[in-house]
């Protein structure tokens, strides 16, 4: 009985040793982060894992900016396009889905393939003649055009949430007609309410889209107007060429953070998200 | 996530003819079947409107063909009817003798011809759908007058956008949104893989014109001068297949590996531990992606501690490495070992994520019986977990697959100016041995302006990701499972 149970205080001590090594590998690039954006050097430290000196210069730096790192006016920019794009994209995305789940008409069926279709296209497709759409209406290098870019396509990303508003126990909804609710109270005053966990899902997800996404900004911030950057932009710059040398501890400093309030976000997203497809299934 | 992608593709495209069919037939019956107003509307929007009293609709209804035409005469027809040739006049200083200067002339631009055509066709599309639906319902309100029933009043009809029609309310600015940015462009990218638009071909200052099929031929190797694209394609392809099956199913397997460890009762602190993978997945790719490019760069912390363990001089010796340093992300075999490892670092948190979710609601009472019945935990795990997890996230792998085909932020971030190709052929067609196609049609378009190259490829991206799709989902699941758990 006895090495029974040691045997089994081994096995747990084995099994969470695993775990730790598995999350010391996982982090090991993070901490490297962490630690070279307090380094003294501005360049990259390329002998010792841990930098030589430690000194904050390059976050007080981030904050002075010159004509290639304009920190802060990239982390406003971001800011303001994240607004705008969660609002919208949530109102589009949540729309679609509860037209979709709850609602029966006519052109749903034709309308949910139609979405699954164009999903197959790649993105970076569409991307290409939208660049040249907005062009001509001179709406490049501009917040608007990077808005409409991150925003009007929003409703095709529903199927999670409606997902979800499958789950809503649909004898509630008639219960809700009977009395007559209008369908618009229904949705605003009974389902959303309902639907917590996916309605902060879609609200934080959207609001990251502007701060993880790299490609779009690339394509349409291309005049190299370095305060019209987003932050993935401006920090993607610092690492050209000629540019490492100089920047790339302040390219730590920035990464970190911007990292920071993304990481909460996504840490808080993350749990409304297995709240989402988990809490669906248990009202089922 | 399994609720993700229940519509089989086969579906869509069957279900999707069916309602036009359907729509078609009741357009042919209304118009057979109604009264001289009804056939009137087919001319005159606003007829079988006015004829109910329905005046505001009238009304709407005629605004609305009044712009068609104004539309059409106004700004469709500068730019249609040179929609087959694309423009024929050449920007060019003329003189006017007039303000004896030297102006430029009307010249067409190629571009904006395609652009607004297309639109237009869009436009009288929709224009046609508007007047068909139009006339059924015109024919509609007949058989209700002709019934003696109710019919609405404008005010009863914008009443009815809060209620039996709600779903017009929520779908009219999404699906417009969805149509403007993703159908308008990608339509229009199509018809540019059947033209000449590239560097040489520039609007505004030269015209480019329709050349057929060319450009497929070309990437397919049968172009002559451009053998290089159908070589480039093809390892570009390969590449992108082999990575795609790798990333897809190591990233799948860990996720559900890691999942299991840390969701076993052995484990102590499981939230912490999670937690401590997922802040991984949380910094922005762009910051990690580029971190770890530097971390393994040519010159980096990575290759100075393994040439001071003396790792290098070992491969060395070995013969893996014929330089001073390991070329971990730049040179082709370690590069593409790397890119796939480096995924997994990033997708596994993901995945275990989303293992977690479906994990938690594994039917326990299976579990439990089988315990009691003596099974081991390798058997619960290989006859109960894994076909569950199978059935659940199965689809949502069969969509992993598609977006890794398409996964430009690892492939771009990690060699975008690191890795340069030293095959020829290749360099020739602006592609590398690490491509996939989309960072390499993300090229042609932002640095060699190859848009024909670039849109063709797109299209035969969507060809495989579409044949991929049908083929695995028809395979996977058949039928339609929405309501199991309403």
């Amino acid at each position: 009985m006895k090495k029974m149970k040691s045997n089994r205080t081994s096995t747990i001590v084995l099994h969470n040793l695993l775990i730790a090594v598995l999350a010391i590998i996982w982090l090991i690039p993070i901490v490297w982060l962490l630690c070279t954006s307090f380094s003294s050097y501005s360049g990259m430290n390329t002998s010792t894992f841990f930098p030589k000196e430690w000194s904050i210069t390059h976050y007080v730096k981030l904050f002075q900016p010159d004509s290639v790192a304009q920190f802060p006016q990239w982390f406003l920019n971001t800011f303001i396009i994240a607004c705008f794009t969660c609002v919208i994209s949530t109102m589009f995305v949540l729309m679609v889905a509860y037209a979709t789940s709850v609602m029966r008409f006519p052109m749903r069926k034709p309308l949910m393939n139609m979405a699954v279709i164009l999903n197959l296209f790649p993105g970076m497709l569409a991307m290409i003649a939208v660049y040249f759409t907005l062009k001509s209406f001179n709406l490049t290098n501009s917040y608007a055009g990077l808005i409409m870019v991150y925003s009007a396509s929003s409703g095709l990303g529903y199927l999670i949430a409606k997902g979800f508003f499958d789950t809503v126990p649909r004898a509630l909804c008639e219960a809700a007609r009977i009395d007559g609710c209008s369908e618009a109270r229904i949705f605003f005053q009974m389902v959303l309410p309902m639907s917590r966990p996916i309605v902060v899902y879609t609200v934080i997800s959207s609001f990251l889209v502007p701060w993880m996404d790299f490609v779009y900004a690339k394509m349409i911030l291309n005049a190299g107007i370095s305060s019209k950057y987003t932050v993935a932009i401006g920090l993607f710059k610092m690492l050209d060429k000629s540019l490492i040398n100089t920047y790339f501890t302040q390219f730590c400093a920035g990464g970190v953070l911007v990292s920071i309030p993304i990481s909460a976000l996504f840490v808080i997203m993350q749990k409304f998200y297995v709240e989402g497809i988990t809490g669906g299934a248990v009202k089922g | 996530m399994a609720n993700q992608s229940k519509d089989t593709a086969a579906a869509a495209v069957s279900g999707f003819f069916k309602a036009i069919g359907g729509f078609f037939s009741s357009f042919g019956t209304a118009a057979a079947k109604g009264d001289a107003f009804v056939k009137l509307s087919l001319l005159w929007w606003g007829a079988g409107y006015a004829r109910r009293k329905q005046y505001v609709k009238a009304v709407i209804m005629t605004v609305l063909e009044v712009a068609l035409i104004l539309f059409t005469f106004g700004f469709a027809m500068d730019y249609v009817p040179k929609f087959g040739t694309l423009g024929t006049v050449k920007p060019e200083k003329v003189f006017n003798m007039q303000t004896m200067k030297n102006e430029w002339n009307d010249y067409d631009n190629s571009f904006q011809i395609l652009l607004f055509s297309l639109f237009s066709f869009v436009v009288w599309f929709a224009a046609f759908v508007v007047w068909m639906k139009n006339v059924v319902n015109a024919y509609a309100l007949q058989k209700k007058a002709e019934a003696g029933k109710h019919i609405n009043t404008f005010k009863e009809d914008l009443h009815s956008l809060k209620e039996e029609n709600f779903h017009i309310t929520l779908l009219t600015l999404p699906v417009l949104g969805v149509v403007i940015f993703t159908l308008i462009p990608i339509l229009l990218l199509i018809l540019v893989a059947f033209t000449n638009y590239d560097q040489n071909h520039m609007p505004p200052t030269s015209l480019f014109s329709w050349v057929g099929i060319n450009n497929f031929l070309s990437l397919f190797g049968g172009g002559g001068l451009t053998v290089s694209f159908g070589y480039s394609f093809v390892r570009v392809l390969g590449w992108t297949l082999v990575w795609a099956f790798f990333s897809t199913f190591t990233t799948y397997i860990g996720g559900i590996l890691l999942s299991l460890l840390l969701n076993s009762k052995k484990t102590r602190l499981p939230k912490l531990w999670r937690t401590l993978f997922i802040v991984t997945i949380a910094v922005p790719q762009f910051v990690s992606l580029l971190l770890v490019r530097n971390f393994f760069s040519n010159g980096g912390i990575v290759n100075t501690i393994c040439s001071n363990i003396g790792l290098t001089g070992f491969l060395r010796d070995a013969g893996l490495v014929s330089t001073s340093y390991i070329p971990f992300l730049s040179a082709p075999g370690w590069a593409h070992v790397m890119i796939i490892l480096i995924n997994i670092w990033i997708g596994v948190p993901y995945q275990m994520l989303i293992s977690t979710g479906v994990l938690m609601n594994l039917p326990v009472d299976q579990l439990e019986s089988a315990r009691v019945d003596g099974a081991t935990p390798f058997q619960i795990f290989r006859k109960i977990t894994m076909p569950y997890l199978l059935f659940v996230t199965g689809p949502a792998l069969v969509t992993d697959f598609v977006k890794n085909i398409n996964n430009f932020n690892v492939i771009y971030l990690l060699t975008e100016n690191v890795y340069t190709t030293t095959n020829q052929v290749m360099a020739n067609s602006q592609a590398k041995e690490v491509d996939l196609l989309v960072t390499w049609l993300f090229r042609l378009t932002q640095d060699y302006y190859n848009y024909k190259m670039a849109s063709v490829i797109g299209i035969v991206v969507f060809i495989i990701c579409a044949i991929f799709t049908l083929v695995a989902f028809n395979r996977m699941i058949k039928g339609d499972k929405e309501g199991t758990y309403q």
